[in-house]
């Protein structure tokens, strides 16, 4: 399915360091996947490398989504094919309003090629009617659109503005990367409403997290587990609740039993 | 001056033969004619980073008062505003612009200001009462008419006590194929509890260099937001000031500079602490692109009289390609031991290949990120212009040169 996300035996290294070992994986068109996984395991770069960072060299392995190999496209294009990464540290732009900032991205997902840009680009009504929409429903004040982007934001607000973005961008697949962490239980509550609403069969989600408490928020069909570089376990909803209780080092141990 | 003399035909006489044509008055004549003379003795100033050697002033032909244009509601004068070019309002103001001509900016300070004090034919007057508050911006534009003109336009504002307003002076010409100069010199005094909002605009065309003098004078309790935009010409060479020499006065000063091409532009803003419990701030922006290059000479002086002084300094620079380069050379000098509070930051650097990855995931190609980042780098600076027309046209100027 080309809505699928299809991951080949991925391996990336940052400078001389190898990083994924042969990743494995498949997100599912519609699905919520989670990957959890000790920290240093390799989960923001495996989120870069699908988003396309410049600084990772991929060295084997294929990225499949809307029906190519995405690891040629520019992290723009991968965008533009509805791939959404919400970041762990979501980035300061001074100067650079919210609302600036959210319709140059949305006119350049309308932008058609041979078009005039002003011919595709947004109404202004109807992207203040949206804006304000999306902000309400994740209780944002309506004078963080003329904040400048993530300058000063405390981390709960960086990570509503992330979820902005992604209501507002409309993606078909998202990687969201400890979209959890730094945030409190309200504002995890309504993070969490805001991916809900738009979970479903238009939308795959994957959903890195170090703690199994973002999912009783927001509920995974498959869970999978990284360790150093790899996907090593595969399973269903009851993998992060014994991977909660026990911890991570019996599956270590197990693997390294098993070996 | 007349319309066609040029500068190695220039001589003392015919200068004070030409102020007396114009029926100047004689202050202003014997003004002329020292200056004159200083510029005539005085050797090239020894400006290391500003490259002159492109310039050959003899060759140059003074303009007359071509192209000066005052934008404003002319129903202010109903106030007792006086905005008007500045030798019709020798005639009316003389003694106004005796006392205050000349006590800003030093005219003997070296040959380019000898050159200014004097040359000057353009320029204007504007003189705001005690007590009265324009909000409108009041504006003047100042053009250069040809290649191998010059022109030295003079900017007088006077604002008395409680008195407020807004004050955009721009210089704007096509672009020139062969060399011309303008020597503007911009004075601001402000009375006490005045506010003055003061928007330099700096966008020659090419070809023009630009060796210019402005400094504000604040009162006590007087504040000043000033915005130095800079963005025209081949070579610039601004000296500016903010002597803070009334108590408690205040000065927030925004600069923006953009280099691209072979430009050289240079900035020397000082802030001059004096009285007491006086507040300064100041923020210059540079980008540099292609082989430009500019410098930030900036200064904060602390004189000896000053007491619990509080400042704040930061220049960040932006390189948009490897063979573009600036130069930041910021100074302190501090000869009291009565500071309340000092600051200083300072960056310099490349575009932030974070936030470009940032901006790229979300579908903005990398140049419109670049773009976004730096339009977003001068936003503060920009958000100060009052007229949304010349904001929006700075803003494709600053586009263009991305
Ligand atoms: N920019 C980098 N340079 C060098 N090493 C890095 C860089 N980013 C991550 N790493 C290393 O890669 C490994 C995986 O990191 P990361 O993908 O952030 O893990 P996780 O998100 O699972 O905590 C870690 O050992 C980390 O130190
Ligand atoms: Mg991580």
């Amino acid at each position: 399915m080309s809505n699928d996300l299809v991951i080949k035996d991925l391996c990336a290294n940052i400078g001389d360091n190898e990083i994924l070992k042969g990743v494995n994986l498949t997100i599912r068109g519609g699905t919520i996947h989670a990957i959890m996984g000790p920290n240093g395991s390799g989960k923001s770069t495996l989120a870069h490398v699908i988003a396309g960072h410049p600084d990772y060299e991929v060295t084997a392995g294929e990225i499949w989504y809307g029906g190519q190999n995405i690891l040629e496209l520019e992290a723009d294009e991968r965008s533009k094919l509805g791939l959404f990464l919400a970041f762990q540290y979501p980035v300061a732009v001074p100067g650079v309003t919210v609302a600036n900032f959210l319709r140059a991205a949305i006119n350049a997902h309308r932008a058609e090629e041979g078009k005039d840009p002003k011919a595709t680009a947004i109404p202004m009504a109807e992207f203040r009617k949206m804006l304000r929409e999306g902000m309400k429903t994740l209780e944002m004040d309506e004078g963080f659109a003329r904040r400048y982007l993530n300058e000063g934001f405390s981390g709960g607000e960086k990570k509503r503005l992330e979820i902005l973005q992604m209501t507002m961008l409309k993606p078909g697949m998202v990687v969201m990367d400890e979209t959890d962490s730094g945030l409190d239980i309200d504002a995890l509550r309504i993070v969490a409403e805001g991916v809900n609403r738009l979970a479903g069969p238009e939308l795959g989600a994957l959903v890195i997290t170090h703690y199994q408490r973002l999912l009783n928020y927001i509920k995974p069909n498959f869970v999978s587990v990284m360790m150093d570089g790899r996907i090593v376990r595969d399973g269903g909803p009851e993998l992060a609740l014994e991977l909660e209780e026990k911890g991570y080092d019996w599956l270590r141990e197990e693997l390294a039993g098993a070996a | 001056m007349k319309q066609s003399i040029t500068l190695k035909d220039l001589t003392a006489d015919l200068i004070v033969e030409q102020a007396h044509a114009e029926q100047e008055p004689g202050w202003l004549a014997e003004r002329r004619h020292e200056a004159w003379t200083f510029f005539a003795q005085s050797g090239p100033p020894e400006w290391r980073r500003t490259d002159l050697s492109g310039l050959a002033p003899d060759a140059l032909t003074l303009s007359g008062s071509v192209g000066t244009e005052l934008i404003w509601d002319a129903s202010l004068a109903d106030q007792g505003i006086v905005f008007k070019p500045l030798r019709q309002a020798l005639n009316s103001h003389e003694e106004l612009i005796k006392a205050h001509m000349d006590t800003a900016v030093a005219p003997l300070d070296h040959k380019f200001s000898a050159l200014r004090a004097a040359l000057w034919t353009d320029g204007v007057l504007l003189y705001v009462p005690k007590n009265v508050a324009v909000d409108t911006p009041i504006h003047v534009r100042y053009t250069l008419p040809a290649d191998h003109h010059m022109i030295m336009p003079r900017t007088l504002v006077i604002l008395e006590a409680n008195a407020s307003a807004t004050v955009i002076e721009e210089f704007v010409s096509a672009d020139r194929s062969e060399q011309a100069l303008a020597a503007p010199v911009t004075e601001l005094i402000t009375g006490p509890n005045s506010t003055l909002r003061f928007i330099s605009v700096q966008q020659w065309g090419d070809g023009v260099y630009h060796i210019g003098g402005q400094k504000a004078v604040l009162g006590n309790n007087a504040s000043l937001e000033w915005t130095s935009l800079a963005l025209g010409a081949k070579v610039q060479h601004i000296e500016a000031e903010t002597t803070l020499k009334g108590n408690g006065s205040r000065v927030n000063w925004l600069g923006a500079t953009f280099a691209n091409g072979s430009q050289v532009l240079v900035t020397a803003p000082w802030l001059r602490h004096i009285g007491h419990n006086a507040e300064s701030f100041m923020q210059f922006k540079t980008v540099v692109n292609d082989t430009a290059y500019s410098v930030f000479d900036g200064m904060i002086k602390i004189e000896h009289e000053s007491t619990a002084t509080s400042t704040r300094l930061e220049e960040h620079a932006l390189h948009l390609k490897p063979g573009a380069r600036n130069d930041s050379i910021p100074g302190l000098k501090i000869d009291t031991n009565s500071v309340l509070k000092g600051g200083h930051a300072s960056t310099s650097g490349d575009v932030d290949d974070e936030q470009l990855f940032y901006m790229q995931t979300r579908g903005l190609s990398k140049n419109e990120a670049r773009r976004m980042i730096v339009m977003g780098f001068f936003s503060p600076a920009l958000d100060t212009i009052p007229v949304e027309a010349l904001r929006h046209q700075l803003e494709a100027v600053i586009e263009a040169k991305i």
